[in-house]
């Protein structure tokens, strides 16, 4: 009968896969969600311990970031090396995956489509296995006084797969035509829209016709200044600017190629370690060993990704593939420690994001603070998270997932106190209301295909609410793309969603989802004082300060309580066979598989 | 028969006009959009405008049909993807279709395989114990949801006794396509076995039945050659309507036993409102229902001469 939860839920999954994790997060498509996330995930530390970006030796004047090391991890196959102490070279590592919605790095907005982007392709920078922003095509980058100019010098071996030199060039016209609007891409404006001049080639020949914007052909924030050196100015000193740069939008592209043959995406010429060898959609990927790789040729031979699905851990056990998410139907017998699989279960961390019960603030009761607080403390998430999920989720304390930039523990939080929420409820503007059963009638929204059922933890929250508070609520459930449309469109009055991180930075929780003029600010929620700190947040420069001012906003959030909080995902599971090394299982969508090697 | 059959086909242009018209309508009168799809939880509604604009899904609904349909019948263009971005909607379906029809032959071929002498068989035993059992066995096959046969063939045949490969595919005269499609056939033989049932009985008890065993003709004879193929006529009407689901494909089954087939593919686009891609599906399965249907229809006289096509007398 398990068996029959897996194929649901495997159902699920993939229909999450849609559209759901359209925002970032981890990359392990094939591993089944923990009962309350909107994406599958499966996550594990790296286990080396990810090298920081050392510093160079920077000018007196100007901030400077050192080039990312060669190889993460203590293995690096740099010339002191013997050949022995070198991991084993060659091997075909094969995975399930699915079937990217795209290979054009200035065209993807999903993790699917990343992970094999970020493999092919590359850009000036990319993410450490810590997630601190590195250098990837750049061997040097200076960012001028007033945090507005940023001189990147390109590495002398930075190659196309062909073998062509990565010019300054070829970046300025990457940049150009992400933000080209004929380019149809839908995340230039997100990562890229802080270069100055960007908005203006995103301008296109109708809008500028009708004065909404001036068409530029250029990018006049990207300047080649030598055939290695390109200088980026940004419109305001945000220190989260180069993270974004670690984005797909940002990727550089061999110009030749792009413009002059048609179907360049069947076997692209990227700079990242793998080539794309093969793509059969809907049958298989095949990513071959870039020998040219500037940080050196990764160990592989080559990965297989299976795109045509089947039954992953039939699979795994049939020593079909060498990796595989983990769903919660086959846990409990891996995690029995006499079962043969029981050793090569890894433990994985929990993803970046945080899940909540948005409040619409202009709806009633929620126009009432007193209200949303009771909502908050009527629930007991400790008990429904070990009772309901498993441990699956840890209770969300704050907007800022833990491990990621910023995450503090010293918040004021929410937690299981009923008296103080029929208190609360008391002193509303709705007590009467609510005595008198002319209470509003309240709908929470959920975001669901395939019917699927409505979670437990949900349910139980309701009728924590109901049992509580004496508070009806009733679910209405939407298809995906509706639930989008609806949510944007700040029509819903309660509604549950969550976030993914899209680069690894505080701004990408607190001011996207909170901001009052932020698009992703589904609940109306508004708070000058915490659109001020947000926005002073942006451009200070003292990395201290500027987590202190993200923090306090945090804080001024819990108190608001535009939403009621829910969880934090909790770890994962993923099994990897024992004769694969350094396959690190990550929170973000960077190359992985040039650690990655067979150790037998 | 080949005039009836060009008649026929005159209509199916007039037959897509309306499917395609209300396919399209109705994908853009519904709530979703695909580019918000691709925006998710970034919206941003300047980008939204432009994209939309760029794609001319801002164009009045008219426009874009006919834009559409011009691109189609001029060109044999179905459009790009909006969901598979850069790849047109053509190639997309190639690749699927054809993996969805073979895998649905296969299944038809144990349907029809093991329904027919079957349904025969039981239908010349009436009333015995063992028409009984056969019955019964058959209504205990179509109860089984594709759910629980799926995962018990997977273990005992992939894992346990190790003889199948688990899942993929390679083409109709893999051994791969053995699991997927007896998941996919099985149910329908009960349905088969039942309407051969009837109808071998219905045609038992006919005149015809009697002359010829009468006039000394074997019984093998009689079987084959008056019983069979007059209780066939049902059996080949209701094959119309299976045909049907053809490309349609099994989502479910495609998912389990990783098929890259259309199925779940189209399902998918549904959701993420990639209208060009529902609309190729739409062209493409109202042909070939159509098609099929055409050829169920010219199947008849084959069985029954009595049945003679666009004379406008059915014997």
């Amino acid at each position: 009968m398990r068996k029959i939860f897996r194929i649901l839920l495997m159902a699920a999954v993939l229909a999450a896969l849609v559209g759901l994790v359209a925002c970032g997060g981890s990359d392990e498509p094939e591993a089944a969600a923990p009962e309350p996330t909107v994406a599958a995930t499966a996550t594990s530390v790296p286990d080396t311990p990810p090298t920081a970006a050392s510093e160079a030796p920077a000018p007196t004047t100007e901030t400077a970031m050192a080039a990312a090391q060669p190889e993460g991890g203590s293995r690096a196959p740099s010339a002191d090396l013997t050949f022995d102490d070198r991991p084993a070279q060659g091997g075909t590592l094969v995975r399930l995956f699915a079937d990217p919605p795209t290979l054009d790095p200035h065209l993807a907005g999903d993790v699917t489509s990343s992970v094999i982007i970020n493999e092919v392709f590359g850009g000036l920078v990319t993410l450490s296995l810590d997630y601190q922003p590195v250098l990837d095509l750049a061997e040097h980058l200076s960012i001028s006084e007033d945090g507005l100019v940023y001189t990147f010098i390109l590495r002398e071996n930075a190659k196309f797969q062909d073998g062509k030199p990565v010019t300054a060039h070829d970046v300025k016209w990457s940049i150009e035509r992400a933000a080209d609007p004929d380019t149809l891409s839908h995340t230039a404006e997100t990562y890229l829209g802080d270069i100055i001049g960007v908005k203006d080639k995103l301008c296109s020949e109708d809008d500028a016709a009708a004065g909404k914007c001036t068409k530029a052909d250029e990018v006049r924030g990207v300047r080649v200044i030598d055939d290695r050196t390109v200088e980026f100015t940004i419109d305001a000193p945000k220190s989260y600017f180069l993270a974004k740069l670690s984005y797909p939008s940002a990727f550089v592209l061999d110009q030749e190629q792009v413009t002059e043959d048609g179907s360049w995406l069947d076997q692209p010429n990227g700079t990242g370690p793998f080539k794309l060898a093969t793509y059969e959609i809907g049958e298989l990927i095949i990513l071959e060993r870039n020998e040219l790789y500037h940080l050196g040729p990764p160990h592989l031979e080559s990965v297989q990704m299976i795109l045509s699905g089947g039954s992953a851990m039939i699979m795994y056990e049939n020593d079909e593939i060498h990796l595989t998410g983990v769903g919660l139907d086959d846990l409990p017998r891996l995690l029995d420690p006499s079962d043969p699989l029981h050793p090569q279960l890894h433990r994985s961390p929990q993803d970046f994001d945080v899940f909540y019960i948005g409040l619409n603030s202009e709806q009633p009761p929620f126009d009432d603070v007193k209200v949303r607080q009771a909502l908050n403390y009527a629930i007991d998430l400790q008990s429904i998270a070990e009772n309901v999920l498993d441990g699956r989720v840890s209770p969300a304390t704050g907007v800022i997932p833990p491990g990621f930039p910023a995450y503090t523990e010293n918040l004021r939080s929410y937690h299981f106190n009923p008296d103080l929420a029929r208190e609360l409820m008391q002193e509303s503007e709705y007590a009467d209301a609510l005595a008198s059963g002319d209470f509003p009638r309240i709908t929470l929204t959920i975001s669901g295909s395939f019917g699927a059922a409505i979670p437990t933890y949900l349910e139980v929250i309701l009728e924590q609410w109901r049992q509580e508070l004496g508070i009806e609520v009733d679910i209405q459930q939407t298809e995906w793309a509706t639930f989008l449309q609806d949510v944007n469109d700040k029509k819903y009055q309660m509604f549950s969603l969550g976030w993914i991180a899209d680069y690894p930075d505080p701004q990408n929780f607190l001011d996207v989802l909170l901001h009052s003029e932020s698009q992703s600010n589904h609940t109306n929620y508004a708070n000058p004082e915490v659109d001020r700190l947000l926005e002073e947040a942006r451009t200070e420069r003292d990395r201290g300060r500027r987590f202190e001012l993200y923090n306090q906003v945090e804080q001024m959030v819990l108190d608001d309580a535009p939403w009621v909080w829910t969880w934090f995902s909790g770890e994962g599971y993923a099994l990897i066979k024992p004769e694969v090394s350094d396959y690190f299982l990550l929170q973000m969508s960077i190359p992985k598989y040039r650690y990655v090697y067979f150790n037998q | 028969m080949g005039t009836y059959a060009a008649r026929r086909l005159i209509w199916l242009p007039f037959l897509l006009i309306i499917v395609t018209f209300v396919t399209f309508a109705l994908l853009r009168v519904g709530p979703g959009d695909p580019v918000q799809v691709w925006l998710g939880q970034h919206q941003n509604d300047e980008v939204r405008e432009r994209l939309r604009a760029q794609l001319g899904l801002d164009d009045p609904l008219v426009v874009q049909y006919v834009r559409y349909i011009e691109g189609v019948v001029t060109r044999l263009d179905f459009g790009e993807s909006f969901q598979f971005r850069g790849k047109s909607v053509g190639e997309l379906l190639a690749k699927r279709i054809p993996v969805s029809l073979q895998l649905n032959l296969a299944a038809i071929i144990i349907t029809l395989g093991i329904g027919i002498p079957v349904g025969l068989f039981a239908a010349l035993r009436q009333g015995t114990g063992v028409d009984n059992v056969v019955v019964a066995i058959a209504l205990a096959f179509q109860s089984l949801p594709v759910f629980i046969t799926a995962p018990v063939l997977l273990l005992v045949f992939a894992l346990y006794l190790d003889i199948l490969p688990t899942s993929g595919w390679d083409g109709f005269f893999s051994p791969k396509i053995v699991m997927p499609a007896t998941v996919m056939g099985v149910p329908g033989i009960a349905i088969v076995v039942r309407l051969v049932r009837a109808s071998v009985l219905d045609v038992l008890g006919q005149d015809y039945i009697r002359t010829a065993r009468a006039k000394g003709l074997s019984e093998t004879i009689v079987r084959w050659r008056h019983i069979l193929r007059n209780a066939m006529i049902p059996v080949v009407t209701s094959f119309g309507f299976t045909i049907a689901g053809l490309a349609g494909g099994t989502f479910i089954v495609e998912i389990y036993f990783g098929i890259p087939g259309v199925g779940f593919f189209t399902i998918n686009s549904l959701f993420a409102r990639d209208y060009p891609v529902i609309m190729a599906f739409a062209i493409v399965s109202t042909t070939l229902f159509m098609l099929a249907n055409l050829i169920v229809d010219l199947m008849y006289p084959l069985l029954d001469p009595r049945i003679r096509l666009g004379a406008g007398n059915v014997a």
